[in-house]
């Protein structure tokens, strides 16, 4: 018969003080853990939102990101009557020859940043359904006007509707902000291509950017640009693509893994001392626990449970000041570097149900490794000698 | 002094207690040493803190635009200019895409690169000037080479990522130097091969100026002079130039500093309520001593230089494992993830262990002195009444 969980309960609220500490160094280690383990997460969501696998991005071979690639203008000509693509209404297929480049300016903190700039066309937009203008208008071709994200003002100096953003000799114009719910292009300017391309005085493209009518035609096109000796180019799709970039968050995810381990020991040897004080304390209880008639497996439980409530009070905690750490204290997106781009991506720290869970199974498993040896402790111990305790 | 052997009785006299305090210590210690180490090796400073006049010119725009490489003479006619070299990042895929794989490739004037500019590194003359003969030699860090086994004479293949262009170098010899994450080619063997901007253009200008004095007014001459052209520049200091990425990766630094205080603090509280659980549970016997003649300060002393003596054993033990043991082992394990580029400048320094060293029994003061001041204060009468 299992010993009530009540009995557990009272117990700790009766060392309040030593309870209370445990509870919150827990609380302390889930907190840490959640918020750079929400930093990978953040980057990985980024990259991966609204990545569709019907648009496919065409670069050269060998460029690991957009902005490596080259891709001239008779390329482009011949990509747009490959098998693949759909068409639009007036039977024009699909397709948008895009220009990138790196600005260099500075933040609102005053530090400077790189800012991926995207040469673009109606079409592009067309393509990236998700993207939608929200307040201004769509920049007009030839008059070096430019979108740009809604988030990006909280984080870069003079990019509201109305600035003119200068770096170099580029000039532009900003007349809207766009949407793109969170994923990769809400850390981008868009502008014009052939107007990117006067001004950067590079008359290419980057990449070609495609929509294929499904899965199927779209890796007909991949084998089409693959095919095509004439082009040197290979084809992605968006999904593909992004996922390639998520290494750039790779090593912040090495880094949750390692504060986790070593909080997560350091604090599970805290719960420790705390439960091996419990039994410490409770001998005499133990014993005449033992000698009611509860067998040594449900001391065992017994103990174990209670270093799982002591730890999971103190993850639910964590959890909560997590939740308050990235909903009242972090409300700017906060950005960190793509090293394939050498660009800024913007991210939102959020706490989404499976880093919950993660850091409710953090807070257990140190509970379950903190109670276990006390816990068994105490199971072990004999009922004449723990009646005879003072 | 002469408390010591009670003090380190008292210490030791629930040994599974003492062991898992301390090693929670040991735990924190180690994990804060290899992110401060981390966050050195990230932001290392190519020279050391000695090549302090030099300068880096890139693109205004940013490192995506390319300079004409006939801004290098007007460059070096300005007053107080040294040497210029132009530099490419090339920044191609070595055996495969893997992340761990990624270290720095530059280009780079060997006329003048290691005797003029990057003086401050140390190079074999004979292998300088090898390499000065060698049109597709490369020179690569200390560390660089430990980590992949280079020796003189290997065939190394870059296929370039932006520059469509598939370098074989061979290796001539090491550098060593504060950033030793990168390999040096000749500018001339990237332009024998064809691409776009061969003998046109470059990313930036590595260069050296007399003195510090002058950097300002040299940086402000070059600015000035392309002001108005085709390829406006930005000339900064090499530091500000390596600051621009640490800027870029967000506010690690910060972030870096916050966890590890905050699991400072955890592990303060952890100790703190060893130390409380022990005096308290020795309530009686503290007040038969105080009874014998100790008097309040005594056991003052006692319990905080109880709390002081666990954290010093845990700082020991934190900073010699960290430094022999862990993280060495560590650095191993990670050379085959993402984080390897990382790990090529990293080194644990004297500075950072000692550091800690300070942190841990800073860590018992703090901890040890509510429970030391709570069990002073306990009256004899009602210590010895208590029953725990």
């Amino acid at each position: 018969m299992a010993i009530p969980l009540k009995y557990n309960f009272r117990n700790l609220m009766v060392r309040k003080v030593s309870t209370g500490m445990t509870v919150f160094v827990i609380s302390l280690v889930v907190t840490v853990f959640l918020f750079v383990l929400s930093l990978w997460s953040g980057v990985t969501r980024t990259l991966s939102t609204n990545a569709s696998d019907r648009n496919v991005v065409t670069m050269r071979v060998g460029a690991q990101a957009e902005m490596q690639s080259v891709v001239t203008r008779d390329s482009a000509d011949l990509i747009r009557s490959l098998p693949g693509i759909e068409r639009d209404a007036r039977g024009q297929p699909l397709v948008s020859p895009e220009l990138l480049t790196l600005v260099n300016i500075p933040k609102t903190d005053g530090k400077n940043t790189n800012v991926q700039v995207r040469g673009t066309s109606p079409a592009g937009m067309a393509l990236r359904p998700s993207i939608r203008i929200v307040e201004g208008q769509m920049f007009r071709p030839g008059t070096n006007e430019a979108i740009v994200s809604k988030v990006l003002p909280s984080r870069v100096a003079g990019v509201s509707i109305g600035d003119t953003l200068k770096s170099g000799s580029y000039r532009w114009k900003i007349v809207g902000y766009f949407d793109a719910s969170g994923s990769a292009y809400d850390s981008e300017i868009w502008t014009d291509v052939a107007d990117l391309q006067a001004q950067s005085k590079r008359p290419i493209y980057s990449i070609v950017y495609v929509r294929t009518t499904d899965a199927e035609s779209a890796r007909r096109y991949i084998e089409a640009v693959k095919g095509d000796q004439r082009l040197k180019l290979e084809g992605k799709t968006e999904k593909k693509y992004f996922e390639e970039q998520m290494v750039t968050g790779a090593p912040i995810k090495i880094l949750a893994i390692l504060v986790g381990v070593f909080t997560a020991i350091g604090a599970s040897f805290g719960a420790m001392n705390t439960m091996y004080a419990q039994v410490a304390a409770r001998i005499r209880e133990i014993g005449t626990l033992r000698a009611i008639g509860f067998s040594r497996r449900s001391v065992l439980l017994s103990f174990v449970l209670e270093a799982l409530l002591l730890c999971l009070i103190g993850g639910i905690l964590g959890t909560a000041l997590a939740f308050v750490l990235f909903n009242v204290i972090i409300t700017k997106p906060t950005g960190t570097m793509n090293f394939r781009t050498f660009s800024e991506i913007l991210f939102n720290f959020r706490l989404t149900p499976p880093l919950i869970a993660g850091g409710l199974a953090f807070s257990l498993a140190m509970g379950l490794v903190g109670g276990f040896f006390p816990a068994a402790r105490a199971a072990r111990l004999k009922i004449t000698t723990a009646l005879r305790e003072i | 002094m002469k408390y010591f052997r009670l003090i380190w009785k008292n210490v030791f006299r629930k040994k599974t207690r003492t062991v898992l305090t301390t090693g929670s210590i040991v735990l924190v210690l180690v994990l804060i040493v290899v992110l401060v180490s981390l966050l050195n090796a990230m932001e290392a400073d190519p020279s050391g803190g000695r090549g302090a006049n030099r300068l880096v010119v890139q693109h205004a725009t940013g490192l995506a635009s390319f300079l004409p490489l006939s801004q290098r003479q007007r460059i070096e006619q300005i007053p107080g200019v040294v040497a210029v070299s132009p530099e490419i990042w090339f920044g191609g895929v070595y055996k495969d895409d893997r992340p761990e794989n990624f270290f720095g490739q530059l280009s780079a004037d060997p006329e003048n690169f290691f005797d003029k500019i990057f003086d401050d590194a140390t190079i074999d003359p004979a292998v300088n000037a090898e390499w000065k003969a060698t049109r597709n030699g490369f020179v690569a860090g200390e560390n660089l080479v430990k980590k992949f086994g280079w020796k003189k004479g290997d065939h190394i293949q870059l296929r370039g990522t932006y520059i469509p262009v598939t370098l074989d170098l061979v290796y001539i010899g090491k550098y060593n130097a504060g950033d030793e994450s990168n390999v040096f080619f000749q500018n001339e063997y990237l332009n024998q091969s064809k691409w776009f901007g061969a003998n046109r253009v470059t990313g930036i200008y590595y260069m050296k100026v007399a003195s510090t004095q002058d950097l300002p007014r040299v940086a402000a001459a070059i600015d000035g002079m392309f002001e108005n052209s085709d390829a406006p520049t930005k000339t900064m200091t090499e530091k500000q130039f390596q600051a621009q990425f640490m800027e870029m990766m967000g506010n690690i630094k910060g972030l870096i500093r916050w966890i590890s205080l905050v699991i400072l603090f955890a592990v303060t509280l952890i100790v703190a309520n060893t130390v409380a659980m022990s005096a308290r549970e020795r309530v009686t016997e503290i007040s038969v001593m105080r009874v014998l003649g100790f008097r309040r300060t005594h056991v003052l002393s006692f319990i905080l230089s109880e709390s002081v003596l666990m954290s010093l054993l845990g700082g020991i033990v934190g900073v010699v494992l960290a430094k022999f043991v862990i993280i060495p082992g560590m650095v191993k394990g990670m050379q085959t993830t993402p984080m390897a580029p990382f790990l090529i400048n990293f080194r644990v320094t004297w500075q950072v262990l000692l550091a800690a060293f300070g942190i841990s029994v800073g860590v018992g003061v703090l901890a040890g002195f509510v429970p030391a001041i709570r069990s002073s204060q306990v009256r004899i009468v009602d210590g010895l009444r208590q029953v725990v």
